[in-house]
């Protein structure tokens, strides 16, 4: 059933003139078929419509777009990293074990060090459809890590005479899925 | 084109509180995308348009008052929605904010107010029309403000409504 062009309308003047939020989602779902006719009368109003106060949301939204997008995203979802985490194993059917991994890609990824256009199908699937938001709005723009001079100490010494002690063993590291997710697959 | 809505945007850039000028029009932003596109794509798109804005103020554009930040928020709002289908935009345009603005030559020149629609209405109705549409007053509230019965005060409501309409469909 839809509900009458004119009184959805006039609620939403009315809302409006008291300073509350719209909703104008809503009131074209109840509009219906309607909801063409509605839709630019709503422009319309808005277009002409006395200048609003900010609202404290407003403010911390405009605040928060310094964040790298897809922190936004997640944070304005209330989510947590392991909750993004969670649905890229399940969705790119990964082992728990790839968890750890997987998470520090990810949080490379949203803090905008990991190159977005290397990241698989099937993980911006899972990102996308937890965070609501697409691929191209979640991207931080690419950009060189900011350039940082190199600092040492005034009275550093090295004594040379000592051992130097591999931290590791030295042999490398094969990529596996998870790379390949994450920084594109090298045989492609 | 400018009015009496463009006083506080314009002090707020003289004082480069670029936030608070910005948080003001979010929500009309978030309202009008929802409308053109409608439906919840308009989340995203208001977000490009926020984005936009926001790396447009931080890098002092529209400091020079040639247009009131009322007429660039429609502006970039309109542009934004008509493209947002193209293919390849949005990869495009997201990745390079601060790129080409929008044709401000083409900008929607919002010169028409409610006060001035409350200006056309005969002066019984246009009282409760200023009460109703631009204090947000309730009937009941109207009505011992104005001293009038509340039967009056819903019938010119009801009077105001059909012809807001109208003027917003000319």
């Amino acid at each position: 059933m839809t509900a009458d062009v004119q009184a959805l309308l006039d609620e939403l003047v009315r809302r409006y003139a008291r300073g509350e939020p719209l909703d104008v989602e809503a009131a074209l779902a109840r509009a219906g078929d309607r909801a063409d006719e509605l839709a630019p009368l709503i422009e319309a109003f808005l277009a002409r419509a006395p200048r609003r106060a900010p609202s404290p949301d407003a403010l911390a939204y405009v605040r928060s777009l310094d964040e790298p997008p897809m922190l936004r995203a997640r944070v304005g979802k209330a989510l947590k990293v392991d909750d993004v985490v969670d649905a890229i194993v399940a969705e790119c059917k990964l082992d728990a074990e790839a968890r750890p991994k997987v998470r520090r890609y990810y949080q490379q990824l949203e803090g905008g060090i990991l190159d977005p256009s290397r990241v698989a199908a099937s993980v911006w699937d899972a990102i996308t459809g937890l965070l609501g938001r697409s691929r191209a709005l979640l991207s931080a723009p690419p950009g060189p890590a900011p350039a940082a001079a190199p600092m040492y100490r005034i009275d550093a010494q090295l004594s040379l005479s000592e051992r130097l002690v591999p931290r590791s063993a030295a042999e490398p590291q094969v990529p596996d899925e998870v790379d390949a997710l994450f920084l594109g697959d090298p045989s492609a | 084109m400018r009015d009496a809505r463009d006083a506080e945007d314009e002090r707020l850039l003289a004082e480069g509180e670029t936030d608070r000028l910005l948080a003001g029009w979010v929500e009309t932003i978030q309202d009008i995308c929802v409308a053109k596109m409608r439906g919840p794509v308009g989340e995203d798109v208001a977000q490009a348009v926020c984005e936009r804005l926001w790396r447009e103020l931080k890098a002092g554009r529209h400091r020079d008052g040639r247009y009131p930040f009322r007429v660039i928020v429609h502006s970039v709002t309109r542009w934004v929605c008509k493209g947002w289908y193209e293919p390849g935009w949005q990869e495009s345009e997201l990745f390079d904010l601060d790129g080409a603005a929008p044709d401000e030559s083409e900008a929607v020149v919002v010169e028409v107010t409610l006060e001035q629609f409350v200006a056309t209405l005969p002066s019984g109705d246009g009282e409760v029309a200023a009460l109703t549409l631009l204090e947000g007053l309730e009937p009941g509230e109207i009505a011992t403000r104005l001293d009038k019965k509340p039967n009056a005060v819903y019938q010119a409501i009801h009077r105001n409504a059909k012809k807001l309409r109208e003027w917003l469909e000319e």
